[in-house]
């Protein structure tokens, strides 16, 4: 993970109560065209990475050619070729694919895993939440792409340990942030009243705690993918993420470094198309966590 | 069997005529002038550099840097004659089974120590023991003794005819002298007679030497060299173009032409450097049927794989000896591509399109395999294969390969061996230390065996050449391709003609100067 | 204060199980050591005499005792790649990457309060959108991706830096710089990105406060106002938040490091994940894990000093 999601804003100060109010209005403005072009972009990479393998085979983004290698944008080859001529709008094209489905995949698993821990851990405090706690610090002592490296150095790079080594990586960022909301949810006054009335805490849990911190979830989520498809990137660019000849995006950018002063769009079709998915989804998380939760603020 | 005409047969067997024209070519500029002494090279070493030990290390790479604090008792010139140097002369009895080192009197070693014969049998002895763990050990399995009648003089005494015994001192550091009692320390810091003397080393970032003053051959022209370790390819491509060194090898595959042309730098392209296969793994069906490797060998077009993988910057080839060595089988012709030969012979073997499926497995710390599985990924499936491919690190791909031998297909590039004993024991035997691959075949076995204790030259070169036709009949392995080797460097870097040795693997810095 | 006690009296528990974590990730590792040192010599044979030897057959409460016993005692036990005591090695790398992250922080903070304070001063304005793009592009496109185009741009078409390597600056001091200053950019784009942002936010919120208006009523003039009271005030919290990602740098310096070949701690651990390097991966994760934590939980304990609200239950 870059510094981008750990970069902590200041806590809220005291002065800062009043221009809130006033950041409020700039935010509804600009709320808009940004949650539109966020949305746009979230939709476009969506369809891409639904439909792309439908329509597009994969023989066409691992067909080489070497009489076409690194050509430019020609009408044969829209957005020009790769090192071995491969076609780069088809590789990109099911890139999305690839790098789409991991970082969903991925953030699905955190969503999975930290979930369940950080509910427990801030539902039933005492020693649960201790022990729980005690776990989650640890993992959250690794830096996420030093986690996620090991994991997949461990399980050995493929597409399927990629999504692994991302998610677990993720999990106690998410399960840090659940804990935080479920502790603010149960100490309402109809926690109390529904568990003096002797609901279950399955049932407390169930009714109360998850639909009131689903916002800050989707929230986060919708940010962590786009922080996996960074991480799905620096693994491959690495060597211990997707494997070759499978488009991924950060596969691309790793193979266009040796070719970039003599064929600079084979790093720039993935490069754009990391930094607009990217950006689309910062954009959107952005919008819906001031929709959503206009107290939340930051991961920490 | 006396000396002179020892050479005379060993120069038959390991080739005089030049067959494919082996020796460095020079590009833009030839090298003329006179030699000025002094100044410091920075070298862009292609590789991360190991066990400093000579007589450990396994790897070209390290041993590239080492050659130049080293020297070996005997040596080879262009022809691969194997000719004096830390021993002025040597003799070998009618019988085979004595040889007799006369030492060049007033060699220094860097500890400033006078060469003599008890260094000789100590490093002798060194590499024969197996807890050194030298690669080489098997080149003295035959010798019974060794005796050192006076300072000068080393005697070693064969249990048994040893054909190769010779020529394998002369090549990759089995040959090579240390002070006697140093071995401890050469991993750390190696000490030598060579023409540099080892200074520090700052690992994985640079290896720094100096002249050494009383080298035997006279002192090199530079003061001092400094090797960066620069792994990749366009970063140490981009430190020439800044100036930043003084000379790189292996230019990126594909800058090659693109430097020839560029009138600011010299570049010496030679050929080969290294040679490659792909490997199936003997012990796994179907892989022990010789009707699917054969299928998998008619479905790769060689000429296409240079092409694409290597950048043109190599040739097919179908036999793995040095080119220019007597024991290189010319006869042997590349298999061209043919998808019904090969979906015919799968077929026979009893797999129709899609039911035969495996993992190629292949280290990234070779590029242009990674892009050499690539393009062969595409043909195995039009070929009706089901493959994947994994990508390795150097370290997996030796644990999972080399070691536990755990993969179905994979392939590796070697340097090229101008000593045939070395490359088809060592390779195809079924006990060879490098049959990773798990080859079991009756006929190479016996064929390496006999090579082995065949003293006559031209019956022994006959030898390899069959072994090699077996190898291919069989499609034991599939040879692919030479690869050139490369350096760039600036233009006021001298002596550049003589810088690659015979070999074509290692480095002789000596030979350099800087034009001031 | 509680908080600060409790949170302090954890810190030995979070590195022990820091640890263990380490030590079991490290353990799992396919591929081992005795095979990595044997390299192309290594046989089944050889291999499992040496594992006997590295006392890799031992139980792993035992191998984990005399691990941590040994770095107790400052033995970090010896790199099988580089052959070397880590311990040594460790010194020599943690001051190359402080070297490249301190500059990188540096650089950071210098860029970013003058992107920041351009976006809020002429907000919703051209030099808002320009700014606030070139913070987008920091944040949305890998850090690596960003040192390629570092080494394109100033190492092969202008000449002016060296594009890979370390040089110690007690060598030479520029030269030193020189080499850190391409992955301290690439390290630092993002965190000025963010950095930049927060100028912005932080400058609006304080040019509409009271005094600013006090200050304009007054007669200053707008460059005074901005420069000196309203900049001044925007600046501490900015500053105080950069100088605390230190740790989050730190974490972020494998890919960089890797990609310059800077011989750093990221440098480091990415070498001994490649070659299995056991010791060497445990020493370094460790440490990178101990630096981020210890980090984190001074960003806690300074916020808790400046906002005693936060209670961090």
């Amino acid at each position: 993970m870059t510094t981008a999601q750990l970069v902590t804003p200041a806590a809220p100060s005291e002065a800062s109560r009043n221009a809130q109010r006033t950041r409020k209005r700039i935010a509804n403005a600009l709320l808009n065209t940004k949650g539109l072009i966020g949305l746009t972009l979230v939709i476009v990479f969506t369809l891409m990475a639904i439909l792309a393998p439908i329509f597009v085979p994969e023989a066409l983004s691992t067909k080489i050619d070497v009489t076409a290698r690194l050509s430019p944008p020609t009408a044969a080859h829209l957005l020009g070729t790769d090192q071995l001529g491969r076609d780069l709008l088809f590789r990109v094209l099911l890139g999305a694919h690839t790098s789409m489905i991991i970082a969903v995949v991925a953030v699905g698993l955190s969503i999975a895993l930290g979930l369940p821990l950080g509910v427990l851990s801030g539902y039933f405090k005492g020693w649960v939440d201790l022990g729980l706690s005690r776990l989650v610090d640890t993992l959250l002592s690794f830096p996420a792409i030093l986690l996620a490296l090991a994991i997949s150095a461990v399980l050995g790079p493929n597409l399927r340990n990629t999504v692994l080594a991302i998610g677990i990586a993720f999990a106690p960022y998410l399960a840090r942030i659940v804990r935080g909301e479920t502790l603010k949810v149960t100490s309402l006054p109809y926690i109390e009243a529904a568990r003096s009335q002797g609901a279950s805490d399955m049932r407390i849990i169930r009714k109360y705690v998850l639909p009131n911190i689903m916002a800050p979830v989707i929230v986060q989520a919708t940010i962590s993918i786009a922080f996996a498809i960074l991480a799905e990137a620096g693994l491959s660019f690495l060597g211990l993420g997707t494997q070759p000849p499978t488009p991924s995006w950060g596969l691309m950018i790793q193979a266009s470094r040796d070719y970039l002063d003599v064929a600079p769009w084979t790093a720039l079709v993935p490069g754009l198309a990391v930094a607009l998915a990217v950006l689309g989804l910062n954009m959107l998380g952005d919008v819906l966590r001031d929709v959503l939760d206009p107290t939340f603020n930051s991961d920490r | 069997m006396k000396r002179r005409d020892f050479i005379r047969h060993s120069s038959a067997l390991t080739g005089g005529a030049l067959l494919l024209g082996a020796m460095p070519t020079l590009g833009a500029y030839a090298q003329s002038g006179t030699p000025t002494k002094g100044g410091t090279l920075i070298w862009g070493h292609s590789e991360t550099t190991q066990n400093l030990d000579m007589h450990q290390t396994g790897t070209a790479s390290t041993s590239r840097l080492l050659e130049n604090i080293h020297d070996a008792i005997v040596t080879v010139d262009s022809d691969f004659n194997i000719v004096p140097s830390l021993a002025e002369s040597f003799d070998v009895s009618e019988d085979g089974l004595t040889y007799t080192f006369r030492l060049r009197p007033n060699v220094k070693f860097h500890t400033g120590t006078t060469l003599s014969s008890a260094d000789v049998k100590y490093s002798f002895e060194r590499v024969k023991d197996p807890k050194t763990g030298a690669v080489n050990f098997e080149v003295f399995n035959d010798v019974a003794e060794i005796l050192t009648p006076d300072d000068l003089t080393v005697i070693v005494k064969m249990s048994q005819p040893n054909a190769p015994f010779l020529a394998r001192l002369a090549e990759n550091g089995a040959g090579v002298i240390i002070p006697d009692g140093s071995g401890d320390t050469q991993g750390e810091h190696p000490v030598g007679v060579g023409p540099f003397e080892f200074v520090s080393r700052e690992f994985g970032n640079e290896v720094e030497l100096v002249r050494f003053a009383d080298y035997w051959q006279g002192p090199a022209h530079l003061d001092k060299i400094i090797s960066r370790e620069v792994t990749e390819p366009t970063v140490r491509l981009t430190g020439l173009r800044t100036g930043e060194m003084h000379i790189i090898n292996d230019i990126p595959l594909d800058r090659v032409t693109e430097l020839e042309a560029d009138s600011n730098f010299q570049v010496s392209k030679w050929f080969p450097l290294s040679w490659a296969f792909l490997n199936f793994n003997h012990k796994r069906a179907p892989f022990n049927d010789a009707r699917v490797r054969l299928a998998i060998d008619h479905m790769i077009d060689k000429e296409v794989l240079v092409q694409g993988a290597l950048w043109g910057q190599g040739e097919v080839t179908a036999s793995p000896s040095f080119p220019s060595s007597a024991s290189f089988n010319k006869d042997l012709s590349v298999r061209p591509q043919n998808f019904d030969e090969a979906r015919r012979l799968l077929q026979e073997a009893g797999f129709g399109p899609g039911e035969l499926e495996f993992v190629f497995k292949v280290t990234t710390n070779y590029p242009w395999h990674v892009e050499a599985s690539q393009i062969m990924l595409e043909w195995f499936r039009e070929g009706g294969l089901n493959v994947s491919v994994q990508q390795l690190t150097w370290s997996d791909w030796l644990s999972q390969c080399w070691v536990d031998r755990d993969y179905d297909v994979t392939m590796m590039n070697f340097f090229t061996l101008w000593e045939p004993d070395f490359l088809y024991y060592s390779l195809w035997h079924s006990t060879g230390a490098f049959n990773y691959r798990n080859v079991n075949d009756p006929v190479v076995d016996e064929l390496a065996q006999r090579a082995r204790v065949t003293v006559d030259p031209a019956e022994r070169t006959k030898i390899y050449h069959e072994l090699q036709q077996r190898v291919y009949d069989e499609a034991l392995d599939v040879v692919l391709w030479f690869r050139n080797g490369t350096l760039a460097a600036q233009n006021n870097v001298g002596g550049l003609d003589k810088l690659v040795h015979p070999n074509g693997s290692n480095l002789e810095f000596r030979h350099l100067w800087l034009d001031t | 204060m509680r908080y600060l006690l409790n949170r302090i009296a954890l810190l030995a528990l979070t590195l022990l199980l820091i640890s263990i974590v380490t030590f079991i990730l490290t353990n799992i590792l396919p591929g081992n050591v005795a095979t990595m040192i044997m390299g192309t010599r290594g046989n089944p044979v050889s291999i499992a005499a040496l594992e006997q030897e590295l006392g890799l057959n031992d139980p792993l409460v035992v191998q984990y005792g005399r691990w941590i016993g040994g770095m107790l005692q400052g033995d970090w036990g010896t790199s099988l790649r580089f052959k070397e005591p880590i311990g040594s090695l460790l010194g020599q790398k943690m001051a190359a990457s402080g070297m490249i992250v301190v500059l990188s922080l540096i650089i950071a903070i210098l860029s970013a309060i003058p992107l920041g304070v351009i976006a809020a001063v002429k907000q919703n304005r051209w030099p808002d959108t320009v700014s606030s793009g070139v913070a987008l592009a920091g944040i949305s496109l890998p850090d690596f991706f960003w040192g390629i185009v570092l080494i394109l741009l100033f190492s092969r078409t202008l000449g002016w830096l060296p594009s890979s390597g370390f040089v110690s600056p007690a060598d030479d001091f520029w030269l030193s710089i020189k080499h850190a200053l391409l992955p301290a950019i690439a390290l630092g784009l993002s965190l000025m990105a963010h950095l930049a942002r927060m100028t912005r936010s932080a400058m609006l919120e304080v040019m509409s406060q009271d005094f600013i208006r006090v200050c304009r009523a007054k007669g200053l003039s707008e460059g005074s106002v901005i420069l000196r009271h309203a900049l001044q005030n925007a600046i501490a919290p900015v500053v105080t938040v950069a100088g605390l990602q230190l740790g989050y740098l730190f974490g972020s310096i494998i890919v960089v490091e890797s990609l310059f070949n800077y011989t750093g701690m990221g440098w480091l651990t990415y070498q001994g994940l490649l070659n299995r390097d056991v010791p060497l991966i445990q020493a370094t994760v460790f440490i990178i894990a101990a630096v981020f934590m210890l980090s984190n939980l001074i960003v806690d304990l300074i916020y808790t000093v400046l906002d005693p609200r936060i209670s961090f239950d």
